[in-house]
């Protein structure tokens, strides 16, 4: 484009004047609220810092070498991979199924449609709690039910040993955002129309074959977006997992952001912390990347 | 090719009833318009048909068998949607190969016929595109050969061309009855368009408020409507419809006498209200003995509609060339052909009275 000032009407002017006002304040805060923490981590990331005072020196790339060399940041970046590929997976299978259940004309729809957004509500602290009395190894709802079912002969610490923890973190995951899935492609499925539905079953399509051919077509985007969009927030997720295991047994559900929180206020190492909150970031750039050129293709 | 039934059909949607005592046959290879104004059922009808919807009782049979039971898919009909529904993420080719591809139809075969549907239809430039990228009279013609892709008894169409501007629209009218005179197949097309059901259909089912009021030939519900609805249906602008009183052989409108041929009529005609139609095109200006005012004249380049007023206010339409010279507020003295007129009971649908009808009026043409 190379619109010249001359040939710009004035109107076109004047309204892009006005678009600029508009928007002013929220680069604004923008600015303010994830800028200047970014550059911020940035900053920190360079100096070893020790927390309570905010005291340091400045160290160069040592804490980016020992993010490199040492061993928790590609453990934790393990952890978090397994976590978020683990529970997103659970989240689209079932929310995807649940939607589609919720999506027919069953009497107890309008009840179900609202019931099913219940975890999603819950907060976080009060789930949490919950999960953990089910899967406690001394009392523990979990243990009793499977050992009347027969399945286990002898209780199971959930939480406290491997892979049961990380089977259990990614359990409650899903249970907590499934429904988020579900609400999406809920709305995407309301307006996908009836005809299409009719004119595969006359073109002798049964159910199987109307559900890849019409209805899968046209989940697609909505589809790619939650998962993006998804990845993202599993990638991040803190408190569900602090509040579960606390990274524990060891290490073992110890995510990136659980190591962030661990380095700078465990062991007080806040230039470390912002060294793997940097680090963090790139791998995350990935999602975020792909997720805008994704819904940039769309507009 | 197939006879398609509907016998002493009923459908119900909770309490409302939508159909009542429908008996439609439509004879194999034969092109049936069902008409009517919105909500009469039409598509109700044609989706009973279908296998969309079931009927509450009474029986449809296609082909000789009864199909109340049977699925959409296995009932070899087609059908084309106002909103043709097409698979959006498929491309043309795709499209009309969908229906043989979910009967197991060999990959060979689905081109060769994929590709014969796309020529009859002038389609085979677009085969790649999607419909998106395509004009509504494109996307129509898609929806159409998905439809006699794969040969079928029946084809169903609703309201195929209402979303198609009115040059494209007369252009398809003339598609389309070329394309079932090449395949003899049944059709079974609803619209509201009495244009569209008038050039098209071998017979039309007219239909208002559930119930089927006349099934015959265009010229039939033309010239002898079944009842008061039909008469004021079909025709634009539509008959003349006057009420007033039978007297020994005149009807007594407006203060007035207009003589009858009782004989035309049913013979048990007592006294009371009756109601009196003729087509404006039956309306003579200077003709008569009717005292008349012009309120209106609508000149249309070949013909002239003219409104005109009776002494007691009573309005009616008048058809006359278009290089007659008339005036509003022109007094003027009017008068009916006397073979031209249909005498009604007065209730809404009041069934026609007259006896018939091999002195009908000008026939029309028929297909
Ligand atoms: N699924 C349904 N539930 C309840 N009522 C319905 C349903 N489908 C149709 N009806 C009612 O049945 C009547 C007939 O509907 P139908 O769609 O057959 O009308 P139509 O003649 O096709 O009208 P149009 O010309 O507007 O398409 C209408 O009064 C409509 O409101
Ligand atoms: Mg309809």
């Amino acid at each position: 484009m190379s619109a010249t000032a001359t040939n710009t009407p004035r109107l076109e002017r004047a309204y892009a004047r006005l678009g600029v006002l508009l928007i002013a304040p929220t680069i604004l805060v923008f600015s303010l609220v994830i800028v200047y923490p970014l550059l911020a981590a940035i900053y920190l990331s360079v100096f070893s810092i020790y927390t309570p005072t905010l005291q340091g020196n400045f160290v160069g790339a040592d804490n980016y070498v020992k993010l490199l060399t040492g061993h928790e940041f590609w453990n934790s970046l393990g952890v978090t991979l397994v976590w978020t590929f683990g529970t997103l997976t659970l989240q689209i299978v079932f929310g995807v199924g649940m939607a589609l259940l919720l999506h027919q004309n069953i009497w107890f729809r309008s009840l179900a449609r609202s019931l099913v957004l219940f975890p999603y509500f819950l907060s976080t602290v009060v789930a949490v709690l919950v999960w953990r009395w089910l899967f406690n190894d001394l009392y523990g709802a979990m243990n009793h039910g499977l050992m009347q079912l027969g399945i286990l002969d002898m209780p199971l610490d959930w939480l406290g040993s491997m892979p049961n923890a990380m089977i259990g973190v990614i359990l409650v995951g899903a249970w907590k955002y499934f429904p988020f899935v579900v609400i999406a492609v809920l709305a995407r499925l309301q307006t996908i129309p009836e005809h299409l539905y009719e004119a595969a079953r006359i073109d002798g399509a049964g159910p199987v074959a109307r559900f890849w051919d019409v209805t899968m077509p046209q989940l697609r985007n909505v589809l790619t977006v939650i998962i993006l969009l998804r990845a993202i927030w599993d990638f991040k997720e803190f408190d569900l997992i602090y509040l579960l295991t606390g990274g524990g047994p060891v290490t073992s559900t110890q995510t990136l952001s659980l190591l962030v929180y661990q380095e700078a206020f465990g062991l007080n190492r806040m230039g470390q912390a912002a060294a793997y909150s940097v680090g963090m970031m790139l791998v995350m750039l990935v999602f975020m990347v792909l997720y805008i050129r994704r819904t940039g293709k769309e507009s | 090719m197939a006879d398609v039934t509907l016998r002493n059909v009923r459908k119900q949607f909770g309490t409302f009833v939508a159909l009542e005592k429908l008996d439609i046959d439509i004879r194999s290879g034969e092109f049936v318009a069902l008409l009517g104004p919105s909500g009469c059922g039409k598509s109700t009808t044609l989706r009973m048909l279908a296998g969309l919807e079931f009927p509450t009782s009474g029986e449809i049979s296609i082909g000789g068998r009864v199909v109340n039971d049977v699925a959409p898919g296995k009932r070899d009909i087609a059908m084309v949607f106002q909103s043709y529904a097409l698979y959006p993420h498929m491309t043309v080719g795709e499209n009309i190969e969908y229906p043989l591809k979910k009967r197991g139809v060999k990959a060979t075969e689905r081109k060769a016929a994929v590709l014969r549907a796309a020529e009859m239809l002038q389609l085979e430039p677009l085969l790649d595109r999607k419909p998106k990228q395509l004009s509504g009279g494109q996307q129509q013609r898609v929806a159409l050969g998905r439809a006699l892709v794969r040969d079928p008894q029946v084809f169903l169409l609703d309201e195929p061309l209402s979303n198609l501007d009115a040059k494209l629209r007369s252009y398809m009218r003339a598609e389309l009855i070329e394309l079932h005179r090449r395949l003899g197949k049944t059709m079974v097309y609803v619209t509201h368009d009495q244009l569209e059901a008038m050039t098209m259909a071998s017979r039309i089912a007219v239909m208002f408020d559930g119930r089927l009021q006349q099934f015959d030939t265009p010229a039939a519900v033309y010239n002898r409507p079944a009842n008061r609805f039909v008469a004021s249906f079909i025709g634009t602008p539509s008959m003349n419809q006057l009420e007033g009183a039978v007297d020994g052989s005149t009807f007594r409108v407006a203060g007035h006498a207009i003589p009858i041929d009782r004989s035309r009529f049913v013979h048990a005609l007592g006294s009371g209200t009756f109601v009196l139609g003729v087509r404006p095109e039956f309306v003579t200006i200077g003709g008569g003995d009717l005292p008349a005012r012009i309120r209106l004249v609508e000149n249309t380049g070949h013909e002239q509609i003219v409104t005109l007023e009776l002494t007691d206010g009573t309005r009616l339409l008048a058809r006359t060339d278009a290089a007659r010279r008339l005036d509003v507020g022109q007094s003027v003295q009017i008068g009916f052909h006397p073979d031209a007129l249909h005498l009604f009971a007065p209730e809404e649908t009041g069934r026609r009275l007259n006896k018939d009808d091999a002195a009908s009026v000008i026939p029309m043409r028929s297909r």
